[in-house]
């Protein structure tokens, strides 16, 4: 929506990248990891609307910025790096959840009855309700295949710290699995 | 590499592996056990993790004619609700007790005590404080009901955890039974409106009711 002259679309990146097209491979490989980045970006944001917006701000900010992608086979990670700090700012400007728990748990209830397997319910609605400390490395690993050094490089933390993070939303979600928590094995003073 | 360090690995990653937690796991079964849970819950949550909720996308600001109407049609919808509200029967509370909590599952797996700092956070909203002197609360959440923020808690019995909702705001003309869903429940009358109690096998349903009704003190 920011930088683009009126007349043009909005839906695609590739549709509002200007001029012939060198960098038209480049479009079509962003375009084609929309899906990774807006299913990271939703689990951060905790709402589709808002993953759309970051993930549309931060193909923009990539596009800008694409002479520093010197290796296009790195482009997924980069691109998952540029949503989270997207989140990040967004978080930081709105200074909390950028979606209220509440809505989510009513909007959840109202879904329901649509899922047809509730163990698989019950962990999304437990990740959900996770603290974005705990989400935000989860779904960096999970999602984005990141090792817990490079998470810990991405978020400013301490390898310790990280796997702290990491072994705590797990053993959170152990509850919801039917497994009782372990004991916190976690340093101490650590994350 | 002690059992400490090598839970903390294996709950942070459960696919990974060096030779020092290898040599761990081959010597420590319930290690063994605990890698074995994990990587099991692990597909879980990758499962989980491709398919995000498909949540309500964001409204957008309406013209200002529509803002009229909108409010006009929700002021006109309101005093239906409200003449349907009143006249609806009370098993329909009941029913909708049992809708909410079977949308928190994992409110009954909760197996840690929860601090009195969440606990009074959950208490806040419905004008409510709780001494507790003999119950042990495992969940304790300030849930959206009916039109209010109302406690939402789980407290560990010897029969088993039982919810117990605190409503507030809904008067009941008498102590009212039901089993849905799988579940037993009372909702009780209280001072000011009524309780909730519900477990998913016998219990003493009252005797949890009186005890809440006890131990709380009702702000005004």
């Amino acid at each position: 929506m920011r930088n683009s002259p009126p007349e043009t679309p909005v839906s695609s990146i590739g549709d509002r990248l200007p001029g012939p097209d060198p960098g038209a491979p480049l479009v079509q490989l962003f375009e084609s990891l929309r899906p990774d980045l807006l299913r990271f970006a939703h689990w951060l944001a905790r709402d589709r609307a808002t993953a759309e917006d970051i993930v549309q701000e931060s193909l923009l900010r990539a596009w800008r910025s694409r002479e520093a992608l010197k290796d296009p086979s790195a482009a997924r990670a980069w691109l998952l790096t540029i949503v989270r700090r997207e989140h990040a700012r967004l978080y930081e400007r709105k200074r909390l959840e950028l979606v209220p728990l509440d809505e989510i748990t009513e909007m959840q209830a109202a879904l329901r009855p649509a899922e047809a397997d509730g163990e698989l319910f019950a962990l999304r609605h437990a990740i959900m309700r996770l603290p974005i400390e705990y989400r935000e490395p989860l779904a960096l690993q999970v999602l984005g295949g990141f090792s817990t050094e490079e998470i810990s490089r991405e978020l400013a933390l301490s390898s310790t710290a990280v796997l702290t993070r990491l072994f705590r939303a797990r053993n959170k979600l152990r509850v919801i699995y039917g497994l009782s928590p372990a004991p916190d094995a976690a340093p101490e003073g650590a994350a | 590499m002690n059992c400490d360090a090598a839970r903390l690995l294996i709950g942070a990653d459960p696919h990974a592996t060096s030779p020092e937690l290898e040599a761990h796991v081959q010597g420590c079964a319930a290690c063994a056990r605990f890698r074995e849970e994990m990587r099991d819950l692990d597909a879980h949550i990758h499962r989980a993790m491709q398919d995000p909720p498909q949540l309500a996308r964001k409204r957008r600001a309406a013209p200002q004619w529509r803002q009229w109407a909108l409010a006009a049609s929700v002021v006109l919808a309101t005093l239906a609700a409200v003449g349907v509200w009143l006249l609806r029967p009370n098993d329909s509370l009941a029913h909708e007790v049992v809708q909410h909590v079977q949308g928190e599952p994992e409110s009954w797996l909760a197996a840690q005590q929860v601090s009195t700092a969440e606990i009074d956070k959950a208490l806040r909203g419905a004008g409510v404080q709780l001494d507790l002197t003999s119950t042990h609360i495992m969940y304790a959440q300030s849930c959206f009901f009916r039109g209010h923020y109302v406690p939402h808690l789980v407290v560990q019995t010897a029969q088993g955890p039982a919810t117990v909702m605190i409503l507030r705001h809904q008067q009941v003309a008498g102590r009212a039974s039901f089993h849905e869903a799988g579940l037993e429940g009372v909702i009780v009358p209280a001072p000011h409106g009524s309780i909730a109690v519900l477990t998913r096998g016998p219990a003493n349903l009252d005797g949890i009711a009186a005890e809440f009704e006890h131990d709380m003190r009702w702000q005004q």
